[in-house]
């Protein structure tokens, strides 16, 4: 488990099993919720009349941020959605989202594809990809504009100040808050798109794991030759100049210390095609998931090692125990039966 | 005095018989200053710095000043310090198999004080050479000299 | 074993050999009790005996405070960084917590120390003295041991970590 699915699989499971059982004449009744990280949950649940109907929805923290990352309001996100939807066999998008969730599919299990369940399990990564869509598309029209600067500056890329703010073509900055404190920038640029990623640790362990790690992610491309075409990345502790006049001002985190920022610089060779696109932004949804989890892993390790070395301190404590028994029996001499049993009086 | 249930009073009864850190230190004779200590610190670094370490260790470690004030023992461990650096680690245990058994137990106090103060725990490690030098000469005994008896250095 | 390490171990052995000789003492002020008296410090200062500090560098320490029938050792474990900072932090917790299984451990460590150790003629007299010494020296071995091989996982993890995220962006 070194890397985490984009795809969810408690959904594909139940809608696999769902299929089966309507294949068999027999469909099931359900009423899941099924969560995913970022405080995403999601409902599968049942027409009341038709048991062939089910429904999806979702409701996830970054829903309100990213209906404000389109100028046109709420419409964007969901004719992208749907255009993405409805083209697959069995799923049209329900009329109005059930209550307490943010967007619903229906989903008619006598025409459901093994195809569709797995579109259906990354619905929490295509709502998040909308932002990353406009910026793709933001970016396709500045860098029309600006042939002679994209072909330059990409060569020239300044490794040594990781100064990435040096062509501010672009004010557009798409937010997405996924988490109660803890935001998404995506910035397009007229050569490349900023994604940042403001975090914070909570535990003053994982303050100081994260900086081993995040320095890490710094270091891995300068390190190593065979990944030297993958994103730049900056970390910092002082938010990045791109974000220097778009931070939000209803910071609810005091401790300003804790905040990190982790920028990530994609090139065009990043997002060239639909599948590039498609690959990059999942992986990028899921950063900040990936690396928390790892260092919830290594303290689970240590965790299991301290427990080990603890067992074997007491081992060698023990072995400073006088045996009782031992000396009883240097003592008096134990009798035995002709049997060759213990006599006990 | 909200927590009065909690004053010991018995600190307070002079019958108490309670004996303090002062109590338990020896009696000495006079009190030796700093000035009466200083020719010797001299004599110290000059043997020291004229390479003859066996016998500034040896004097070094001979009738510590016991009665002397904080301020008196502090100048002349200093003294004491700069001689035990000076020795190259060869020559240690030529010095200390060199020593009396008192004198020996002497330089164990010592370096147990050097060990607790910065100024010392900086110099560590040569400390710890002349500990080891010192047990495999005489075991265990410094030791327990040491940590049995009241004259301080 | 490094070469400072050594002379370190063996004054301690010798400090500890010296400071375990410790005998039943009943409480001068307290009728049928029988305390550590290292630990009730302010009462009767006959009791007890000097304090041995051996200090290897400032930060790797060793405090033995020997009594008539207790003794308190208190090791100082080398901290480098942060990073040493929080897992020799997390480590001495985690044996506190089971300082039950340990009989000799202090549940708190005293000031200034990262942990402590309390010994006294009840522990010398059901275990092996030789064998309690044994064990603080292993002790002191193994938490070095422990803190720098968790130190390197941590790093060597990290890296592998990085690499394979960024790897996937590869084409």
């Amino acid at each position: 488990m070194l890397h985490l699915q984009s795809s969810n699989l408690l959904i594909q499971k139940t809608f696999t099993e769902a299929l089966e059982a309507n294949k068999s004449g027999e469909p099931l009744t359900f009423d899941r919720i099924i969560s995913d990280f970022d405080y995403t949950n999601f409902h599968v649940s049942n027409d009341p009349e038709n048991k062939t109907q089910l429904f999806l929805s979702v409701r996830t923290k970054a829903w309100n941020s990213i209906l404000n990352c389109d100028s046109n309001g709420s419409q964007g996100v969901l004719s992208y959605l749907a255009a993405k939807y409805t083209k697959l066999a069995g799923i049209t998008v329900a009329g109005g989202s059930e209550s307490g969730f943010d967007y619903t599919l229906a989903i008619d299990l006598n025409q459901l594809t093994g195809e569709t369940i797995v579109q259906l399990s990354l619905l929490k990564t295509n709502i998040m990809s909308y932002p990353f869509y406009l910026a793709f598309q933001e970016f396709a029209t500045l860098s029309t504009q600006n042939p002679t600067t994209t072909t330059v500056t990409v060569g020239r890329f300044n490794e040594e100040t990781g100064n990435v703010s040096s062509i501010d073509v672009s004010s557009t900055l798409y937010t997405i808050q996924y988490r109660d404190n803890e935001n998404m920038f995506i910035k397009p640029s007229n050569d490349r798109i900023t994604v940042i990623f403001e975090t914070f640790f909570q535990d003053e362990t994982d303050k100081v794991f994260g900086k081993v790690f995040l320095q890490e992610f710094v270091d891995a491309r300068k390190r190593n030759r065979d990944i030297q075409s993958a994103p730049q990345v900056i970390f910092s502790t002082e938010p990045p100049l791109e974000l220097q006049n778009h931070l939000p001002k209803n910071n609810e985190v005091n401790d300003e210390a804790s905040k990190r920022f982790i920028t990530f610089v994609l090139f065009p060779r990043h997002f060239a095609n639909d599948e590039l696109q498609f690959k990059t932004v999942s992986q990028l949804t899921l950063f900040r998931n990936y690396f928390h989890y790892h260092i919830k892993c290594s303290k689970a390790y240590m965790h299991s090692r301290m427990r080990y070395r603890v067992d074997t301190f007491v081992k060698v404590l023990n072995r400073a125990k006088i045996d009782e028994d031992d000396e009883e029996n240097g003592n008096t001499e134990t009798k035995r039966t002709i049997t060759g049993r213990k006599m006990v009086y | 005095m909200s927590d009065w249930r909690r004053i010991d009073i018995d600190a307070f009864d002079p019958e108490s018989g309670r004996l303090t850190k002062q109590d338990v230190q020896p009696p000495h004779a006079s009190q030796i200053t700093l000035q009466e200590i200083t020719p010797k610190i001299s004599q110290l670094r000059s043997l020291a710095s004229s390479g003859d370490s066996k016998s500034a260790v040896a004097l070094a470690v001979s009738d510590p000043p016991y009665s002397g004030d904080e301020n008196t023992k502090a100048e002349y461990f200093k003294a004491v310090l700069e001689t035990l650096t000076q020795v190259r680690q060869a020559d240690i245990a030529g010095v200390v198999s060199g020593l009396t058994s008192e004198q020996q137990d002497t330089l164990v106090k010592y370096l147990y004080k050097g060990m607790s103060i910065p100024e010392g725990q900086k110099q560590g490690g040569i400390l710890l050479a002349w500990f080891e030098r010192v047990t495999q000469v005489a075991g265990v005994r410094p030791v327990s000299h040491f940590i049995n008896d009241r004259n301080t250095v | 074993m490094s070469q400072s390490l050594r002379p370190y171990l063996t004054a301690v052995r010798y400090s500890l050999e010296a400071a375990l000789t410790l005998t039943n003492f009943s409480s001068q002020e307290v009728e049928r009790h029988n305390r550590p008296e290292i630990e009730v410090p302010n009462t009767s200062a006959e009791l007890l005996l000097q304090p041995m500090h051996i200090a290897r560098s400032e930060t790797e320490q060793v405090l033995i405070e020997p009594s008539v029938n207790s003794v308190r050792i208190s090791l100082m474990v080398k901290q480098a960084d942060e990073i040493e900072q929080i897992l020799v932090h997390k480590f001495t917790i985690f044996l506190e917590q089971r300082a039950e299984a340990f009989h000799i451990l202090r549940r708190v460590p005293i000031k200034g120390y990262s942990i402590s150790f309390l010994i006294t003629n009840k522990h010398t007299e059901s275990m092996k003295t030789g064998k309690l010494v044994d064990f603080i020296i292993e002790f002191m071995e193994e938490v070095d041991k422990e803190i720098s091989e968790m130190k390197l996982f941590l790093n060597a993890r990290a890296r592998f970590v990085a690499n394979e995220y960024l790897g996937e962006f590869v084409y």
